[in-house]
């Protein structure tokens, strides 16, 4: 603005008569805007024309209305609960979802379209041409501001006075320690910290700390709903996913739902078919962890975590979907092939003698799924 | 020749007692060979006896030469049937499975070979023949629960492994794979589910109660044969990736056209 000349300011007689028209070209002038073009799009009023463009936007918004109210009707008052296929009723529900998605999309999509419509048709395009301004701030400019700052810093006396500079850095830097730590602190964990706790990388939610007996329990959609196993439930060459269960929860409804959640709980219990009972191999130092047939080996996967549940019970391999490691059921679940290196951990398992269901005998006796620096095995 | 005479009675008398003592030791060896014998895995024909003896037609032309003559099973060719029950031979012929072309990995779903009399016909034979699993009095469209939700549940902890959360089936080890679940009718899901067909894991009613079943049964039938696509085109039914995949292609496309067009209108 300095390198051009301001326009001339008009006196208060001549403010106080100037139109709103020239008014506006003031005030562009002032900031160094000069329109070239500035055409009413419409310069005779009321053709037919200009009727039809009006009539067009309105009918834009109308149409925005009346699918947003549509939405409003069909978000309130249509049939939105399950139907299944095949049953009275679903055309309708299966209309649900595109219906409200196509209403209140069209109701958004007619507002744009009339806005739109509506500055195309109605607002001036003008053609105006603004100054540019060149090259840095003037000499003068440079040399005030800098006294400026430079003045401000002296006569806050803060280059003298030591004491406070230094309290200053010790406060902030002891601050800073406190964001850093809350921010990292939660994401540092210790697996030795808790080798007793079931939350610890070393056990799972089948340890048992009062010595309470820790029962296999099946899903049956419904968490309220205890259902424990015995072992004439599965058929031969059977397999079922259970967790655990201890009387103590029976009435607990958070633990009774957290069991069936929990992520290292799953426990694959396996009824092997007789003639394969038989070949089966077992691991040193754990001959008596099955029950029979029945075997419980961990459904996390020992590679990195996966469910491994896909039993065959022909092969009696077990495979996992992510990275395709296979376990095989007959030789205490040793990997023969893909990426994982470790066998998957099996539950001891037992009957109780008065009940007749099957329980755990202890927790698993090596941490499940993938491997963590502390593990040695 | 009283002496000739006395001479040739005790003859006689000598060869009866031997032939007596001959006999005796043959009865008392084959009363010990039926004690000590090992019993043949061969069960008495039980049941419908005419539907029974045209099961036996039917086996004798179409199973015999891989199950064996007394379903004994034929080494390298095919299983023992017998205890399997009318259940498994009621899945594996209706949907085509056995009689199996070649063999392979695992026998593949194709048009059944066996009209359903003779289905009826041979499950009888097998039934009658040491037992097993039978299948279900309802049949079709009354195997479908009313709590698909409680289904869906049972699905996906059960089945979802392998045959994917909305049954299109996946891979298994060595060419074996979990087949999709579209155009399956409701007996033949339940028979699965019941007798564990080749490689999949037998889900007994104490296990699953039969109600369960019935929901399991209503969640696969709300969600293959195309009632799961209500976009046109399922997408391979494998979730957010397909989908998000597709979406963000056509989304962007969509909206790198539409901006051109402004900005030529413009």
């Amino acid at each position: 603005m300095s390198s051009t000349n301001p326009p001339e300011l008009p006196s208060e007689e001549e403010l106080a008569a100037m139109s709103r028209e020239d008014l506006v070209r003031l005030g562009a002038k002032l900031d160094g805007v000069e329109f070239i073009e500035y055409p009413d799009p419409w310069p005779v009023k009321g053709t037919r024309a200009e009727k039809r463009a009006e009539r067009l936007v309105a009918l834009w918004f109308l149409i925005a209305a009346a699918a947003g109210l549509a939405f409003v009707g069909i978000f309130l008052f249509w049939p939105s609960a399950y139907t299944a296929p095949g049953t009275d009723g679903y055309t309708l529900y299966s209309l649900y979802t595109p219906l409200i998605g196509a209403t209140l999309g069209l109701s958004v999509l007619a507002v744009g379209v009339g806005a739109l419509l509506y500055t195309k048709k109605f607002i001036p395009h003008e053609v105006a041409v603004q100054d540019r301004h060149d090259g840095g701030s003037s000499e003068l400019d440079k040399a005030t501001i800098v006294a400026e700052l430079s003045d401000a810093g002296n006569r806050s006396t803060i280059a003298r006075r030591s004491l406070i500079k230094r309290t200053a850095g010790l406060g902030a830097g002891a601050m800073g320690l406190g964001v850093g730590v809350f921010a990292l602190g939660g994401l540092v964990r210790d697996p030795w910290a808790q080798t007793d706790s079931e939350n610890s990388l070393w056990h799972t939610g089948w340890k048992s700390d009062n010595g309470e007996r820790v029962y296999l329990r099946r899903a049956t959609g419904d968490p309220e709903e205890v259902a424990l196993v015995k072992p004439s439930d599965l058929d031969a060459g059977g397999m079922e996913t259970v967790f655990p269960f201890r009387e103590s929860e029976r009435k607990d409804h958070e633990a009774l739902s957290k069991a069936l959640k929990r992520s290292d709980n799953p426990v694959m219990l396996i009824r092997l078919r007789p003639e394969d009972g038989r070949k089966v191999i077992k691991h040193q130092g754990q001959e008596d962890f099955n029950y029979g047939d029945y075997y419980a080996y961990t459904k996390i996967c020992s590679h990195l975590g996966c469910p491994t549940s896909l039993y065959e019970q022909r092969t009696n391999r077990i495979l996992c979907p992510c990275h395709q490691s296979q376990f095989n059921a007959l030789e205490y679940c040793k990997p023969i092939f893909g990426p994982a290196t470790r066998k998957l951990a099996q539950l001891p398992i037992a009957v109780d003698e008065e009940t007749g269901y099957l329980y755990a005998r202890s927790d698993f006796t090596e941490p499940v799924g993938p491997a963590f620096w502390e593990r040695k095995s | 020749m009283i002496k000739k005479l006395r001479s040739r009675g005790s003859k006689l008398r000598r060869r009866v007692a031997g032939l007596l003592a001959l006999g005796f030791a043959l009865m008392s060896v084959g009363v010990l060979y039926s004690a000590f014998a090992p019993q043949a895995p061969v069960a008495q024909a039980q049941g419908d006896s005419a539907q029974v003896r045209q099961g036996e037609l039917v086996y004798n032309k179409t199973c015999i030469s891989c199950h064996g003559a007394n379903l004994e099973g034929v080494t390298d060719r095919g299983p023992s049937l017998i205890g399997i029950g009318e259940a498994s031979v009621y899945f594996q012929t209706a949907t085509g499975r056995m009689p199996a072309v070649r063999q392979e990995a695992q026998a593949e779903r194709k048009p059944p070979k066996l009209s359903p009399e003779e289905i009826d016909q041979v499950s009888a034979f097998v039934q009658a023949h040491g037992g097993g699993t039978t299948l279900p009095k309802e049949s079709g469209s009354q195997l479908v629960g009313d709590n698909p939700a409680r289904g869906g549940e049972l699905f996906r902890l059960n089945c979802a492994s392998c045959h994917n959360f909305t049954g299109r089936g996946g891979a298994l080890s060595s060419g074996k794979y979990a087949p999709a679940l579209d155009g399956v009718t409701e007996t033949e899901i339940y028979a699965a589910m019941l007798t564990g067909p080749q490689n999949m894991p037998k889900f007994s009613d104490r296990q699953l109660t039969p109600e369960e079943k019935k929901d399991i049964v209503a969640y696969v039938k709300s969600v293959t044969d195309g009632n799961n696509n209500p976009g046109g085109n399922p997408i391979g039914g494998l979730g957010p990736q397909s989908e998000g995949l597709i979406a963000f292609i056509v989304g962007i496309a969509a909206l790198v056209g539409i901006t051109l067009w402004i900005g030529a209108k413009a």
